[in-house]
């Protein structure tokens, strides 16, 4: 017994040991992170320029989900859906109890009723997850982001904070400032036909999206998103993920006119000779 | 905004842009101008902070100066000061037509007829050097003639748009929002939407063209273009400066897009020049061997705009595309009906 009692004291003791030495590892990557001095433009704010993108399957599906088949038999394995764990904090959406019977809606019917399947806009934030890269251009007065998506593009209005849209648009209205080390961009007056993904989770046109871009190493930035809308949440609720520098030789972004690859889609049943 | 323009406007208070006096700095480019005055002028221009020519803001090209020189100016590259005002009051009477009264027709339901400059931008006023053309060579102020390989392609494109469409691909790709028409490239004034900004950051320039959403991202950073096969709607463009002026060349173009005839072989040539506070000179080379019988070069003067750009979602919205479409095959089962009502 004293044998056994000094052999589960040792195991606490390890134990103990291995967990402070989680913490101490954790400690030092968030302080890292925290610490961390990124380079600076000539108005010496953190350089943001450079060619971005998420990596994951947030654009499949923002909230934990395990891998799936996908919707084209041709595709096989290529086609299917890989499993992710959500980007979502603390795990799930808070929908409203309409909502929940919407998103649900969404979901099953998601092929024909995913609007970036139609190659429309997708709109802020999924544009940044899409799985495409994006570029931004960063200048004292306006950030302009491009994404290789549908040439989706933006500008982010750095000192006008009290010019509103006049009307709602596919990308938004963005007006950003800097909170130390943070880009944070205030985005409003998106129209209601987004999606946040295609597993049919949806907003309304009264959504606020709160953008933070903070530099955590040369190539990384973290991002976190927080989400308002009265309509469809019962609260705020927030995303976050790296998003990656791609750091190819010679990258730059190509087009992703994507229209063209939709025609047959949406107007093949206008053909004078169909093509199937 | 309003800071940074007046911030400009000290800067380039010592700088005019004398009305009839082309101003470009760029090193020897003399361009063929509106009258006997082209100056090469090497003006105080701003700089970013790491030493580029500033050409940032927003910039309107709207004009009623046509792109190629009409029939009956043949030998008058330049209008007087009573001819331009003769001009543009004739030029903005006939915007103002009503087209329904105008053509005999009597259309009060086709909202088609009903547009007239009340709804358009093209602006009332020529280029302020009184150009009878935005093309300044050939000197003829004309398109050069196409090449029998640039003639064919250009017969099967107006055959195309000449009978109901079959598909989409018998339409334009401004109808059908893969490019939008005005922001080429090249950049040429039209219609609407004659806006576009620019914005730069080390080794980068963006040309963020209002139509369609349109934000070309050029590297500067004498990196080489897209291999051989790699081809785009809108080029693969690379940028350079010659003293003050930003030059952009693109090349790698997929042939679809056809910029008045243009085809996959275009090598087109941009330049940005920073001419006043308020003024920037836009130049392009149309340099396509396989299209054209000669290059051809327009200059197209920009003015400063408050702005802002606006997000102009074209594909998001084109019930056009659709209701022509439809149209067509409504045509072509009219046909049929009557086909089969009047047998031979």
């Amino acid at each position: 017994m004293p044998m056994r009692a000094r052999g589960n004291g040792m195991l606490l003791v390890l134990a103990a040991v291995a967990i402070a030495g989680l913490l101490v590892t954790t400690e030092q990557a968030l302080g890292a992170e925290q610490s961390y001095e990124p380079p600076r433009t000539a108005d010496d704010r953190p350089d943001l320029n450079g060619i971005w993108q998420a990596l994951g399957s947030a654009h499949w599906n923002i909230e934990g989900h395990a891998a799936q088949p996908g919707p084209v038999v041709a595709l096989g394995a290529i086609g299917a859906i890989p499993g992710g764990l959500g980007v979502v904090e603390g795990g799930s959406i808070p929908y409203q109890p309409w909502a929940v019977a919407q998103k649900q809606e969404n979901s099953e019917n998601w092929v024909t009723a995913d609007p970036v399947v139609k190659c429309y806009m997708p709109g802020v934030p999924r544009a940044t997850y899409m799985p495409f890269p994006f570029q931004i251009v960063q200048t004292p007065d306006h950030v302009l982001i491009t994404y290789e998506f549908a040439s989706s593009s933006r500008i982010i209005y750095m000192s006008q904070p009290d010019f509103e849209s006049p009307f709602d648009t596919w990308m938004g209205h963005s007006r950003g400032h800097w909170e130390g080390d943070t880009l944070v961009v205030d985005v409003t007056a998106q129209v209601g036909d987004t999606w946040f993904d295609s597993a049919g989770n949806f907003h309304s046109n009264a959504l606020h999206v709160i953008e933070r871009y903070t530099p955590i190493s040369p190539n990384a930035l973290r991002y976190e998103v927080v989400i308002e809308d009265p309509n469809v949440f019962t609260r705020a609720w927030t995303m976050s993920m790296p998003l990656y520098r791609r750091l190819d030789e010679n990258v730059q972004l190509l087009e992703f006119k994507c229209v063209e690859f939709v025609e047959e889609l949406l107007y093949g049943h206008l053909r004078k000779d169909p093509v199937r | 905004m309003g800071d940074r323009y007046s911030a400009l406007a000290v800067v380039f208070g010592v700088v005019s842009f004398a009305l009839g006096v082309l101003v470009l700095p760029a090193a020897g480019q003399h361009i063929q101008s509106a009258d006997a005055t082209a100056t090469t002028v090497a003006s105080p221009v701003a700089h970013t902070p790491w030493g580029d020519p500033d050409l940032q803001g927003i910039w309107d090209f709207r004009t009623i100066t046509p792109l190629q020189r009409p029939d009956d100016l043949v030998d008058k590259t330049v209008f007087t000061p009573e001819e331009a005002a003769e001009y543009e009051a004739a030029r903005v009477a006939s915007l103002h037509k009503d087209q329904r009264v105008e053509d005999g027709l009597e259309l009060e339901t086709d909202v088609a007829y009903a547009y007239n400059h009340f709804w358009w931008d093209y602006g009332d006023t020529l280029v302020e050097d009184r150009r009878t053309s935005l093309i300044v060579d050939p000197p003829d102020g004309r398109i050069p003639p196409l090449t029998p390989a640039g003639q064919l392609r250009e017969a099967q494109r107006r055959e195309a748009r000449s009978r109901p469409a079959h598909g989409p691909e018998d339409r334009s790709v401004w109808e059908r929002c893969i490019v939008g028409g005005n922001a080429g490239p090249p950049i040429t004034p039209s219609a609407y939407n004659n806006n576009v900004q620019l914005l730069q950051a080390p080794g980068v320039v963006v040309i963020f063209n209002e139509m369609i959403h349109d934000a070309r991202v050029v590297p500067i950073d004498g990196s080489a273009h897209l291999p051989d096969d790699i081809r785009q709607w809108r080029g693969d463009p690379r940028g350079r400066w010659e003293g003050e002026t930003l030059v952009v060349e693109s090349t790698n173009f997929n042939g679809k897009t056809a910029f008045r005839g243009s085809g996959a072989g275009l090598r087109l040539e941009e330049r940005f020049t920073r001419v006043g506070d308020d003024r920037l000179l836009y130049q392009f080379t149309i340099d396509d061997p396989t299209s054209f019988t000669k290059p051809w070069t327009a200059v197209i003067p920009m003015k400063a705009t408050e702005g802002p750009i606006f997000e102009y979602a074209c594909h998001e919205g084109n019930y056009g595309l659709v209701n022509l479409l439809a149209g067509a095959r409504a045509q072509d089962a009219e046909v049929a009906a009557l086909a089969t009502r009047e047998p031979q």
